[in-house]
């Protein structure tokens, strides 16, 4: 008899509200707008920085594909295909590889033509197509520039390539029908041609392919790959998985994004309270809505379906709006956000439906929590109560009960009265400008804290890094034998008026042994763990090449040095103002020839060295370590090789390199300049290097990176900061608004008990100002300590430390209290002027 | 006014005398220490089925206070509050709701319309919350007898205060309620639609045999009842039929 059952009343009950209260709805939409644009503008940011490391680590390992076998048979192949985590495979038949020395570092395979790998890696010609005669290949244009053939179709491709079975070294022509740009981080590409001209060109090939395999749930990659392979009985099948997924590697692309993630939140808050002033113009309205509805028989249920209506019919036009303009910033910002990403447009690149669900998730629970924060102040109250809802505390303040004070009822007193009794009202608007504020303020400090030149001094040890044609991409492998860097260019570069200083880096690759001593300091401090408890190789773990280098040494004692000369600004940088683990240097002792300083990991709070004092040979001679340095490794451009990538550097005097590597060339030089000249220097040297080959890094890349990296850590959350500053200032005008329209029957009193004009102006002024004058009190301090703790905090403690100035500053606040000031006399004034159009008899009516 | 026949209020066994409100020893405090006020003081009250009974009493006296015990807005402090065979302390806030949605019907001074329906959305509104079909037939002749045809399609603020507040006792009847609570209807109203009020209060009561209880601080307006309840600070301090 007591059932509950109609719920499709209050649909109609909402609808009709929103109607009849258009200018109200029309606030609230756009204030959800605001939420819902800058909630999809922070997501879809996140969500791109992240997608965006996830792509680059995905170029670095050559495919999209989670774990890459290679060497399976067909049947093998097949079964793996069927295991029931496998969601997709695609395979490459291998024939060889491609055998020029002028390819370097990079591995091309000469494969059958697959439309599925060609996808998973990048591999499908853009230019031309796919191969369909039999003397037709497709390429990526970097190994058409290693090997100088033009871009053009037909153009005559003569490869040299090894077959895969071991066979001899063979030379083949064919004609270029496609080819495509290569992601610059690639080191692994194929050239394609088809099925029967891999026929004839293997016709005894073994049944070998690769096969590259997504799985439905990547998690822990090794083990799947494993188990699968068990499964077919193949435990013996070399693979390697996807860095992408790498434990350490997806630790740091979620650390990447947090930050943007974590900017929703404050986004959330300020909504709420912006939404919830906004309804709380009528409040007492509202409540005693609910109040009447009850009393009709309007149940808690019912009450509730209401709420939920209200929240969705607010947010219907808003999030769509808000995805659109957020969709805009999104891709106005993204290309200053995410570099590298090869011509395309990186918002469309990385777009995904998750960023879009998360804000409409956000804006409902925004609009939700507002909507039912008025129905919350009369949950608990009977609908009698509910009925009389006033908004004002019944309590009179203690001291005001005593009859024995008389005062007279003066203006001031008057207007401070006014603001005690609405203390809620401060607060919210309080709480909501605190908080926009400070964060304002906070990036604002951290934006103008972050220095240049310290910048400049850590990243950028010279001006000019001049790098040899063989490094000039950062995955390149360096190669000795290339002498495109002449002394006769150094010359000329050191003869410039600008140079204020000059040097050079020559390196070389030898195979090195050191025994059990020379091991042991070493082992002992990867083994062990630093100030955070954490073992110190485990921060290697998102580099395979290097773990496997690092076990070898540990094992078996032989690794890779690195064999390098320095000379003048070099030497400067590198050594003299170097940064010592153990150890002195002594220049003059250094230069005599006998002694190398030695360099491992980039800290200093551990040795990753052979022990200082003991000798280590290179090039048939033998030398003493005189010190162990912290490794600088922005010195150096290109890679070494993939043994390399454990190694311990060995710093010698440049001519006695030369001695012990005469044919080595010369891998990078420093320059420094006087930057008063810096264009006309850039100009020159941008002339002298054009269509060698020869790359360099200027300082006015550096400081282009600098700008870059500025707007993508700072500016972006500055604009975030100014639009929850902006919806703070909404909040302060709502509640003036508010303040004043809720009080028209109070005015209207005042007006038939004989107050001017001038006194009812008064007293809004006053309280406009008692209220702004409070509010300021509260701002400064709170804003002032807030930002001085988090910013000062900043500036020693987080990652960016390194390159800070701290310069404390409030400039935004110092610009907003003015205009708080000045919003503080002018709204009540204006509501007065908007109110005043009713009679006074008639706002005497006004059930309020 | 057109007469009208209506399906008897009365069920099948009860008689005219029977109490379908009793009221037992009710109390109603607020505050407490020096800051007590007690609205109501200990009242015990019968209300015939079928009568018209006003209550009548000062600014103050808790007139107010015991409609709002009689139709469960309000919870005492002390004593309990019977309609029907329904003891309306031992229902939850949701049951009151609904109880009160089918049991009461109420008439306040300030009418309480809800200002974005329609005239006749108002009227079948605590229908509607209810799922229930409107008895069209029956809400038609009520809405002819209080003169109301035209004014259907009306809002709330489209009207005069006595259309408003005939608008409100067409409401009030349409759920077919036990009982009326009116709180003093005619506050709001000159004298001459005060007058007009009260006598359709008077051919309710007669004709769909509808128990009404009327609260006002007007003595002549209370002598238009059947019974005359007096109050005075939170007591029944005369009873006269």
């Amino acid at each position: 008899m007591l059932a509950n059952n109609n719920l499709k009343i209050c649909h109609r009950l909402m609808w009709r509200e929103f109607r009849f209260h258009k200018g109200c709805s029309i606030l609230l939409v756009t204030a959800l707008t605001l939420v819902s644009m800058l909630c999809t503008f922070s997501f879809a940011i996140g969500f791109m920085v992240r997608s965006g490391l996830k792509y680059s680590y995905q170029i670095q390992y050559g495919s999209t594909s989670h774990i890459l076998y290679y060497g399976l048979n067909s049947v093998q192949a097949a079964s793996v295909a069927r295991h029931a985590d496998v969601k997709e495979t695609v395979r490459l038949k291998v024939l060889g590889l491609l055998s020029d020395d002028m390819l370097g570092y990079r591995n091309v395979k000469l494969a059958v033509a697959d439309d599925g790998w060609a996808a998973a890696t990048e591999a499908v010609p853009v230019s031309g197509r796919m191969p369909e005669a039999d003397d037709e290949i497709a390429m990526d244009e970097l190994t058409l520039q290693s090997l100088a053939i033009p871009r053009k179709e037909g153009a005559k491709v003569q490869l040299r390539w090894t077959p895969v079975d071991g066979g001899e070294e063979r030379v083949d022509t064919f004609y270029l029908c496609g080819w495509w740009k290569s992601p610059m981080g690639y080191t692994e590409t194929c050239a394609w041609v088809t099925p029967n001209a891999a026929g004839r060109l293997c016709p005894d090939a073994p049944d070998y392919l690769d096969l590259g395999v997504t799985l439905y749930r990547p998690r822990n990659l090794d083990r799947q790959a494993q188990e699968i392979l068990r499964e077919q009985g193949a435990d013996k099948v070399p693979y390697t998985t996807n860095l992408a997924y790498n434990r350490a590697r997806r630790q740091r692309m979620n650390e990447k994004a947090f930050p943007f993630y974590l900017m929703n939140i404050a986004v959330v808050v300020c909504g709420i309270l912006m939404v919830y002033n906004i309804v709380r113009i009528s409040t007492v309205q509202n409540a005693r809505f609910y109040g009447r509805v009850k009393s009709l028989g309007m149940s808690p249920r019912q009450i509730g379906r209401f709420i939920v209506v209200q929240a969705a019919y607010l947010c219907l036009p808003a999030i769509p709006a808000g995805w659109l303009s957020g969709f805009v910033l999104y891709m106005v910002t993204a290309p200053y956000v995410l570099l590298g990403t090869g011509g395309e447009h990186p918002a469309f690149l990385f777009l995904n439906p998750a960023p879009f669900a998360c804000s409409a998730l956000l804006t409902w629970f925004t609009a939700f929590t507002a909507c039912l924060l008025p129905a919350r102040l009369v949950s608990g109250s009977r609908p009698a109560e509910a009925m009389k809802y006033t908004g004002l505390s019944a309590a009179i303040p203690a001291e005001d009960r005593s009859g024995a004070k008389k005062r007279r009822c003066r203006v001031p007193f008057m207007a401070l009265y006014g603001i005690r009794r609405d203390k809620k009202k401060a607060v919210f608007a309080a709480a909501s400008m605190c908080l926009s504020m400070t964060l304002l303020c906070g990036f604002w400090t951290q934006y103008i804290s972050t220095d240049e030149e310290k910048y400049m001094r850590e990243i950028a040890y010279c001006d000019y890094l001049i790098a040899d044609a063989s490094t000039a991409n950062s995955l390149q492998r360096y190669n000795p034998a290339s002498h495109s860097v002449t002394p006769e260019l150094i010359e000329e570069i050191a003869g410039q008026k600008a140079v204020t200083a000059i040097g050079t880096v020559r390196t070389m690759e030898i195979p090195m042994y050191a025994d059990e001593a020379g091991r042991a300091p070493i082992v002992e401090s990867f083994e062990g763990e630093n100030e955070e408890g954490v073992v110190r190789k485990a921060y290697m773990s998102g580099s395979p090449d290097w773990v496997s280098g690092y076990e070898k040494f540990r094992t078996t004692g032989e690794y890779i040095g690195i064999a390098s000369g320095i000379d003048g600004l070099a030497e400067s940088v590198i050594l003299s103002e170097g940064e010592y683990v153990e150890g002195v240097y002594d220049a003059e002792r250094f230069a005599a020839g006998n002694y190398v300083i030695a360099a491992g990991a980039s800290e200093t709070s551990f040795v990753s060295t052979p022990p200082i004092g003991s000798s280590v040979e290179i090039g048939g001679r033998q030398f003493k370590i005189m010190a162990a340095v912290s490794y600088k490794g922005h010195i150096i451009t290109g890679a070494d090789s993939r043994e390399a990538a454990f190694n311990v550097s060995y710093y010698m005097p440049v001519q006695v390199f030369e001695e012990l590597f005469p044919e080595c060339g010369i891998r990078n030089v420093l320059v420094n300049i006087d930057h008063n000249s810096q264009k006309e220097f850039e100009e020159f040297l941008s002339k002298k290097i054009r269509d060698t080959g020869i790359a360099v890094k200027m300082r006015s890349d550096y400081q282009w990176e600098f700008g870059n990296a500025l707007f993508h850590n700072y500016v972006i959350p500055i604009f975030v900061g100014a639009v929850l500053f902006l919806i703070g200032i909404l909040n302060f005008a709502n509640a003036l608004v508010t303040g004043v329209l809720i009080r028209k029957k109070e005015m209207a009193v005042y007006e038939s008990l004989g107050m001017t004009q001038l006194q009812l102006r008064r007293l809004l002024v006053g309280e406009g100002l008692m209220y702004g004058g409070m509010m300021t009190a509260f701002l400064v301090p709170a804003v002032s300590l807030m930002t001085w703790l988090w910013t000062g905090w900043w500036a020693v403690y987080s990652a960016s430390a390194w390159c800070v100035t701290w310069k404390y500053s409030l400039l935004p606040m110092w610009i907003a209290l003015p205009v708080l000031l000045v919003l503080v006399m002018v709204i009540p004034l204006g509501c007065l002027h908007m109110i005043r159009k009713e009679s006074v008899t008639q706002r005497l009516q006004i059930v309020e | 006014m057109a007469s009208i026949n209506l399906p008897e209020q009365q069920k099948k066994g009860e008689s005219d005398m029977d109490a379908i409100v009793k009221v037992t020893n009710l109390k109603k405090y607020y505050g407490n220490g020096e800051a007590l006020v007690k609205a109501l003081d200990g009242v015990d009250l019968e209300i015939e089925r079928g009568k018209f009974t006003a209550i009548v009493g000062t600014s103050g006296s808790g007139k107010s206070t015991l409609l709002n015990m009689l139709g469960g807005l309000d919870v005492p402090s002390e004593g309990s509050v019977r309609i029907g065979n329904q003891e309306l302390a031992r229902l939850t806030a949701e049951q009151a709701t609904i109880f009160r949605r089918k049991q009461i019907g109420f008439i306040f001074q300030n009418y309480n319309l809800v200002p974005v329906l329609t005239v006749w959305e108002n009227i079948i509104f605590p229908i509607s919350l209810d799922a229930r079909k409107p008895d069209r037939k029956f809400i038609m002749e009520i809405v002819n007898l209080l003169g109301l045809e035209s004014k259907l399609d009306s809002f709330p603020n489209q009207l005069s205060g006595g259309q408003q507040q005939r608008v409100a006792i067409a409401r009030a009847l349409a759920t077919k309620p036990s009982i009326i609570l009116a709180d003093e209807p005619t506050g709001n109203l000159d004298s001459r639609t005060s007058d007009g009020v009260i006598s359709l209060l008077r051919v309710t009561s007669e004709q769909f045999h509808q128990t009404i209880v009327m609260i006002t601080h007007n003595p002549e307006i209370a002598a238009h009842a059947d019974r005359v309840v007096h109050i005075e600070d939170g007591r029944i301090v005369a009873d006269a039929s």
